[in-house]
């Protein structure tokens, strides 16, 4: 039901492309034109790039940046796509799509505002998605430093990490789960030479409210109790695990037996150690023994140096969860005298130190909201942090209300309607915000007070 | 292929519809001759096109220019017309004989607004940033400094050699005798569309943040008007500076100028159409008001009367209205191309005017 009304309507979607200075913005835009042979593509550019696009219908535009003040709406918009889109919607020789190559400077936020304030771009265009081009090797110079590398990734519906030849897989899954952890909403491809399949930039309904929560299944992704996970082949014998001095004088651990390391399911041996981890610990002491199985364990790691011991009698596939990355303690399992390595390892959380400003809080909890209480929360909260609130979407239950009521919003700007009824499945409440400095813990506090 | 072909579309309603045909686009503008013998049509795909009015017959049609046409303008008292266009150029043509005169260029990628003095003397063309005046044989009069933001729009003020120009954050007037602006009117703001009082006592303004604003020049007060529903670019002033009709929405705000001026009045409301309007415009020298909405719908209304006195019914959208220089024809551009002519001279509006 949802995608036919998406191909009914006669509005043409456009995507916003954006991405630093080299990410790889033109190559993905001339592939789209030359996959996509035949229709009748716009394409407006910020910047002319050393690489020029292979189309007809290129249109050179200067950012102009405008601020609206609209009440006690304060919005950005960017004035030169109002003019140049409006001219573009009076040919008779409409366009099946229209593509928007930003600056690598640019800011999303204006761009995306555009299309909530006027109401003429509203009636003839549909802001489909933005698809933010990073550069896997380079990224990590600015990602740190620059406000317009995060913002840019911060509002993508698309995160493409290009150039991944440049990098090693480790590498690429540490990027993946720092830019995951900015933004959890964001569907996310790799690349080399900006090679993705079409269908996973174009028409994804980013900012279609009817599929404000058909995203990625990660993007509820939990916040892990845990942050490594390494899994060993282990013969049966004796281990001996040691760890250094390191951030923290306890450490709680769990060693789960997983099966074969071939067969063995990754997604439920997770599930387990999260419920795992928010059972009791037993404390260990150094040289004591530990056993595989249900059981969480609490190092302590009070000394410079100190050893536990895993005795293993079944030979097989066994996961090692740990609170803390193992570097953080130079932990490392030996046995005898040689090193045993994890034949897969994986970290579950972006590094302690990056503890980014840009982050999402993601809101998932049954029951019926007051819709008075809610409104009152919202427009307090977009008074005041919504120049910090990139993007925001979500699905509520409302108080007497048979409908799902669906809304998404750019900063300040907030646009929501009742959607279908609620189905048989549970009603519930399911949000998340995406933006800078945001505060989980009052966010979260914040919307329980709206349930009635 | 640039051009016009005769059509038959559903009859007006009310209003007797003398003639109508079809350019192969959007009409983006419209102007008629000064003896108003002639109509000169612009089309978004860059085809101009010039109809006899009495016979509806298509006297001449030409490509003006590559990738779409943004405007044309017949020079006052003269058989000469400028057009501007996506292409960075100004053209100046002989209507008849579609002899292009000279070629300008505007100085950056689209030249969106022309306009000629009120004598013709000078033809100004705004593109990007770059305000540029001409003289009526090609050459460059002067160039204004480079405005901050694209030129949203540019009028002269009536009956004098002022010109306004408006971008992003402020509004400025100049003359054809200095590169310094004669004043300067700050706003911060995104400025859509200007319109000077006939007797150039204000200067008003539609906005993207769906306000209106007034200006009185003298002093440099200003008033703004708020509540629209959406952005403002529909400002009409009627031929006596009392009334200022403004769109922002379906239904047309208008107001009262005259006594102490419009602050802290309640304006009339005129209400009839039901899609978001595109056009509003006075007679030049009658009390006729003409709107048109994008639901493809017209209506003539007059004075502070509450029901039009005539509507009529278009295939599309309303893109353009002219009225012509006598007030008895009424020019109609449509976003499919249609173009016709109304007649409203044996209305009995005419006759009681």
């Amino acid at each position: 039901m949802e995608a036919l009304v998406e191909n009914d309507d006669p509005r043409v979607p456009v995507t916003i492309l954006t991405g630093f200075l080299g990410s790889g913005k033109t190559t993905l835009l001339n592939r789209i034109l030359s996959e996509q042979h035949g229709k009748r593509i716009a394409v407006i550019e910020n910047e002319f790039g050393e690489v020029g696009v292979d189309q007809e219908l290129v249109i050179g535009a200067e950012e102009e940046i405008f601020e609206m003040n609209n009440g006690c709406i304060c919005c950005t918009v960017r004035g030169d796509l109002i003019r140049i889109l409006g001219n573009l919607m009076k040919r008779r020789d409409k366009f099946d799509y229209i593509l928007i190559e930003t600056t690598g400077m640019a800011d999303p936020g204006p761009v995306a505002q555009t299309f909530f304030v006027d109401d003429e771009m509203q009636t003839k265009l549909r802001l489909d998605g933005i698809v933010t081009l990073v550069d896997a090797k380079h990224v990590w110079l600015h990602l740190d430093t620059s406000n317009e590398v995060k913002e840019q990734i911060a509002f993508a519906d698309v995160l493409v990490l290009n150039k991944t030849d440049l990098v090693t897989n480790d590498e690429l899954e540490k990027l993946e789960s720092r830019v995951r952890a900015m933004n959890r909403a964001a569907k996310i491809c790799r690349s080399l030479n900006a090679e993705v399949e079409i269908a996973n930039v174009l028409n994804v309904g980013g900012f279609n409210l009817g599929r404000a929560m058909e995203v990625d299944p990660k993007f509820m992704e939990p916040e892990y109790p845990f942050e490594w996970r390494g899994v060993y082949t282990l013969p049966s014998g004796r281990y001996t695990y040691c760890l250094k001095r390191g951030p923290d004088p306890a450490m709680n651990i769990a060693l789960l037996p997983v099966g074969n390391v071939r067969t063995h399911n990754a997604q439920a041996s997770v599930m387990d150690a999260v419920l795992l981890f928010s059972e009791d610990a037993i404390a260990v002491s150094p040289n004591e023994t530990i056993r595989p199985g249900r059981q969480l364990h609490r190092l302590a790691l009070t000394e410079d140096s100190q050893n536990f011991t895993f005795a293993v009698d079944a030979p097989g596939a066994y996961a090692l969860y740990t609170q803390h990355k193992p570097e953080e303690f130079q932990a490392a399992l030996f046995s005898d005298s040689s090193m045993a390595c994890p034949v897969e390892e994986k970290d579950f959380k972006p590094d302690h130190e990056h503890d980014d400003e840009v982050s999402s809080v993601g809101i998932t909890t049954p029951g019926d909201l007051d819709k008075k209480k809610f409104n009152k929360w919202m427009s307090e909260l977009l008074r005041n942090q919504g120049t910090d609130i990139f993007r925001m979407k979500g699905v509520l239950s409302l108080k007497g209300e048979d409908n799902r009521f669906v809304f998404q919003g750019v900063h300040m700007l907030f646009d929501g309607r009742p959607d279908r009824p609620w189905r048989e499945e549970e009603r519930h409440n399911q949000l998340i915000f995406i933006g800078r400095n945001l505060d989980r813990a009052r966010l979260k506090e914040g919307f329980h007070s709206c349930l009635a | 292929m640039p051009g016009v072909a005769q059509q038959a579309i559903p009859a007006a309603h009310n209003l007797p519809e003398r003639w109508s045909a079809v350019m192969d686009d959007c009409v983006v503008s419209i102007a008629w001759s000064p003896d108003g013998e002639h109509l000169s049509a612009a089309s978004a795909s860059g085809s101009v096109c010039i109809v006899n009015v009495e016979s509806g017959s298509l006297e001449r049609s030409f490509q003006a220019h590559d990738f779409g046409a943004t405007s044309v303008k017949w020079r006052p008292a003269s058989e000469e017309i400028a057009t501007a266009g996506q292409d960075g150029r100004i053209r100046l043509w002989n209507p008849h004989s579609g002899e292009l005169l000279h070629e300008l260029d505007g100085g950056s990628a689209w030249v969106e607004h022309l306009a000629w003095s009120s004598s013709g003397t000078h033809l100004a063309s705004a593109a990007g940033g770059k305000l540029r005046l001409w003289n009526p044989n090609g050459s460059l009069a002067r160039e204004y400094p480079q405005h901050p933001n694209t030129i949203a729009a540019i009028a002269w003020r009536p009956n004098a050699s002022e010109l306004a120009s408006a971008c992003y954050g402020q509004i400025q007037i100049w003359r054809p005798d200095s590169d310094q602006p004669e004043k300067a009117l700050q706003w911060k703001g995104s400025m859509l569309a200007l319109a000077w009082s006939p007797d150039g006592q204000y200067l008003c303004h539609g906005n993207q943040d769906a306000t209106v604003h007034f200006w009185i020049v003298r002093s440099a007060k200003e008033l703004q008007m708020w509540g629209y529903p959406t952005k403002v670019r529909e400002l009409a002033w009627d031929r006596r500076s009392r009334y200022l009709a403004t769109g922002g929405g379906s239904q047309i705000t208008v107001w009262d100028c005259s006594g102490r001026g419009p602050a802290n009045t309640k304006p009339i409301v005129l209400k009839y159409h039901e899609d978001l309007l595109s056009q509003l415009v006075y007679q030049r020298n009658g009390p006729l008001l003409a709107s048109g909405c994008i639901g493809g719908r017209i209506a003539i209304w007059e004075g502070k009367n509450r029901q039009p006195l005539f509507t009529a019914a278009m295939p599309s959208a309303i893109a353009q209205l002219a009225w012509s220089g006598d007030g008895t024809r009424l020019c109609v551009g449509c976003e499919d191309g249609t173009l016709t002519v109304l007649e409203t001279s044996e209305s009995p509006a005419a006759a009681r005017r």
